[in-house]
């Protein structure tokens, strides 16, 4: 009777019959169309590159902001509505230094991307008096990568709020030839600058532009120096070693 | 002709939900082991309620949490850490690590900050790197690591020879000689023992029975004139931390 | 409805307090506190305290915890202190005393009554231990929140500022708390006072709790803005050791920190005995002898008259 889409993807959160939710669908096509982000894991930390669009030559690129610190140790890349990222991003933070004043120690990766995915869940119509809350599913996939006791680790976060470990993963609109380019490339000894020439090498094959120190954003977080997002010096140097 | 005294004076009522039930509790940390006692008396006033209620309590395989005060309050604060550390293990995936549960009993404690748990806290265990460590807290939270502290009815009473037998306080040491940083695990157990049945001789709310929980560090065996003393070991999960009880008769008079 | 009238109804520290229980659930549980939030929904809805369920809580804490006025009741909370902090030339010098009473017990002589917020931001403890030491590692995480969302390191002024409106919401129901956030910011060294009644003063130079006024004595006395590093120092444990001298609730030993443009340092831990006999040791800025004044006296003392030799 009502096999079209069109009757089932007007609620947030009814199922189609076949057990769809295509709005959560919809959130997850909206990445596609995300400038191309990528995150590699390396025995000795995690790094995190994106993409900046700069449409115009008169934008100040480094006012666009696609990777954030979670906390000295976590730090998350993103694709999609980059404003609904700002959100999770802050609940990451909060978890995370909520976690440091309750246990004292640092919280855990998978942790803090459970609390993220649990948010993404949290989309609907508010209950009487509860805060309003997002009425729809976020529009954004976020990397997530850091360093705990165990190590090292990349977690992927999509809109309908679940969470995978990768090796190396890439998101956005060139995720499939940079997904299937890392697969070749990627090895479980990789230094850390084997992977941010790695990140730029995949960036640089999906990207319009040439890749430049002013298009592209790199960040990693190591055991020792945890979070830190490389200046543009420090990026040019890597770009020349490509 | 009923007593009208009642109802033509004012009459003031209070409201305390707080008693005090004696006992007392002791921990000492070693290099790599720690000590957590008390003993089992349990009173109200001059009568004696048990001669049997535990004030020592393991958490995990390397923490152990004595509670003094309230029993009332304590057995439930207990009960409310397990709780946490329960949702905790389910969250993370791990045990909760010493210094971590040491946070936690402090934000618990303080979310009681205008209705307090009437209870003196000592946490003792191993932390991450292997050492022994104990914690105190007062009743409202505020907390602090320490090699040993006694608390409860008996604290003035075993705290300063603990200052002196553990920490050498106001000890001279012998010419080419100094002090030990760490005592071994007999030393600590015969400290320990002297202590509980010292005070059993001069405190009335001290006595019955004593139990004296072993946290031991990974990898490390109970020295043969431990194991001779026959201490009960208690299931752990894996090949880490033990914790071992050895439990002594008190006086009971 | 009945909550919601005297929500409304009323402003004083009681039925602020009956809102607050209002909040809180029953048995303090609130779902908030496992599941998706994993256990700080207290946290981010604002601190759900458990109030007794009494007309008049405050009186009922008045009654049952010791503030100072009555040594009988049971539950003791931690008492007595000196601490100082002051801005000079090189920085901020912060030196407290380490003993903690319960009436006249000693219920500690290791307590460490500087917090390291950061490693920017130092504050000190007097007054309630437990108030001191949780709401200044509150702050800790609400600065670390703020440097992450702004991009910069929050200031003294306003970090101080978060603590004491934070304390001013509970006014009146009990909270001690006489703190000095200390650090470096843009602005230079700089010290703020925040205390449980809602004070919050700019200054140079502060001393608190119970050994103030004798560490008052020596500080006033000593002070100069042109204070090198190692007199500075001196002046700090110089003062903890007058207030641990002649105040019964403070002594034991003095800890010493000195802020400088790139963060916090600490000095060093020091013995008040040993600092009356000997001096604090080979350290820049000592004397190399003690600070009681008995060495000064050649042992010339009235109550116990040297022995006159045959």
């Amino acid at each position: 009777m009502f096999l079209t889409r069109s009757e089932y993807d007007r609620g947030v959160n009814t199922f189609s019959p076949e057990g769809r939710l295509f709005q959560v669908e919809y959130a997850i096509e909206a990445i596609k169309l995300g400038s191309t982000t990528v995150g590699i894991r390396t025995p000795e930390g995690v790094v995190l590159g994106v993409e900046k669009r700069v449409q115009s030559p008169l934008l100040e690129a480094s006012s666009i902001e696609k990777i954030m610190e979670i906390d000295t140790h976590l730090g998350c890349a993103m694709s999609g509505l980059t404003a609904d990222a700002r959100t999770m991003v802050d609940h990451a933070r909060v978890t995370s230094q909520n976690h440091a004043f309750t246990f004292d120690e640092r919280i855990k990766v998978e942790s803090v991307t459970q609390a993220v995915c649990d948010l993404a869940l949290r989309f609907g119509e508010s209950v009487h008096d509860e805060d309003a809350m997002m009425s729809r599913p976020f529009g954004v996939a976020l990397l997530i990568g850091g360093v705990d006791e165990l190590g090292p680790q990349l977690y992927h976060t999509d809109p309908s709020g679940t969470f995978v470990r990768y090796d190396a993963k890439a998101i956005g609109s060139g995720s499939e030839a940079a997904q299937s380019e890392l697969q070749d490339k990627w090895h479980s000894q990789m230094t850390l600058r084997e992977a941010q020439v790695l990140v730029l090498r995949v960036l640089k094959q999906v990207m319009e532009e040439k890749l430049d120190q002013h298009n592209v954003q790199l960040a990693q977080v190591t055991t020792d120096k945890g979070f830190h997002i490389l200046d543009e010096r420090a990026l040019k140097e890597v770009i020349d070693t490509m | 002709m009923p007593d009208m005294s009642a109802i033509a004076n004012p009459q003031q009522r209070q409201f305390n939900p707080y008693a005090e039930n004696g006992g007392t509790i002791l921990a000492v940390a070693g290099a790599d082991f720690t000590v957590i006692a008390g003993d089992t008396r349990q009173s109200e006033g001059y009568s004696i309620q048990t001669r049997y209620a535990s004030k020592v309590f393991r958490l995990t395989d390397r923490a152990v949490l004595a509670v003094n005060g309230f029993a009332a309050d304590g057995n439930m604060f207990v009960k409310k850490v397990k709780q946490r550390l329960e949702w905790y293990r389910h969250n993370h995936a791990k045990d909760m690590p010493l210094r971590s549960i040491a946070r936690l009993i402090q934000t618990m404690l303080y979310a009681q900050r205008f209705f307090p748990y009437y209870v003196y806290n000592i946490l003792g265990g191993i932390e991450e790197d292997g050492t022994g460590a104990v914690y105190s807290f007062d009743p409202v939270g505020s907390y602090e690591r320490e090699a040993c502290r006694a608390a409860g009815a008996a604290q003035s009473l075993l705290q300063p020879f603990l200052d002196n037998q553990i920490y050498f306080k106001n000890q001279t040491a012998a010419r080419g000689y100094s002090h030990p940083a760490h005592l071994p695990l007999p030393d600590v157990l015969s400290i320990v023992i002297d202590s509980f049945t010292s005070a059993t001789e001069r405190h009335i709310e001290v006595g019955d029975g004593l139990e004296m929980y072993i946290v031991m560090a990974k990898g490390q065996t109970l020295p043969d004139a431990v194991t001779n003393l026959l201490p009960e070991e208690l299931p752990s999960t894996g090949d880490g931390e033990r914790v071992f009880v050895l439990k002594r008769d008190l006086k009971k008079d | 409805m009945n909550a919601l009238l005297s929500k409304f109804s009323a402003t004083d520290a009681d039925s602020e307090i009956r809102t607050a229980m209002d909040l809180a659930e029953e048995d303090g549980l609130t779902d908030a506190m496992w599941g998706s939030q994993a256990g700080f929904g207290q946290l981010v809805q604002g601190h759900a305290f458990n109030i007794p369920a009494v007309p008049n809580p405050t009186a009922f804490l008045r009654l049952h915890t010791d503030d100072h006025a009555d040594p009988n009741c049971k539950i003791k909370i931690q008492h007595g202190t000196t601490t100082l902090a002051f801005r000079f030339q090189g920085g901020v010098i912060v030196a407290v005393d380490s003993r903690a009473t319960a009436g006249s017990y000693i219920a500690s002589g290791t307590v460490k009554k500087v917090i390291e917020i950061n490693p920017y931001l130092l504050g000190t403890m007097a007054g309630g231990a437990a108030d001191c030491q949780y709401w200044e590692t509150y702050l800790g995480i609400q600065c670390r929140l703020h440097e992450l969302r702004n991009r910069e390191r929050i200031s003294v002024a306003a970090a101080s500022k978060y603590l004491s409106n934070l304390v001013y919401s509970y006014k009146g129901m009990g909270l001690s708390m006489g703190t000095m956030i200390c650090g470096w910011d843009k602005t230079g060294p700089t010290i703020f006072y925040v205390d449980s009644d809602g004070s919050r003063l700019k200054g140079d130079l502060f001393s608190v709790g119970s050994g103030s006024t004798f560490a008052y004595g020596v500080l006033d006395q000593g002070y100069r803005w042109d204070l090198t590093d190692e007199e500075a120092q001196e002046l700090g444990r110089r003062s903890i050791y007058a207030a641990g001298h002649r105040d019964a609730f403070s002594g034991n030993t003095c800890n010493l920190y000195h802020v400088k443009e790139d963060g916090w340092r600490f000095i060093g831990n020091y013995d008040i005995t040993k600092m009356h006999y000997d001096g604090p040791g080979a350290v820049p800025g000592s004397l190399g002898s003690g600070y009681g004044y008995d060495v000064r006296t050649d042992n010339r003392f009235s109550v116990l008259p040297k022995p006159v030799s045959a």
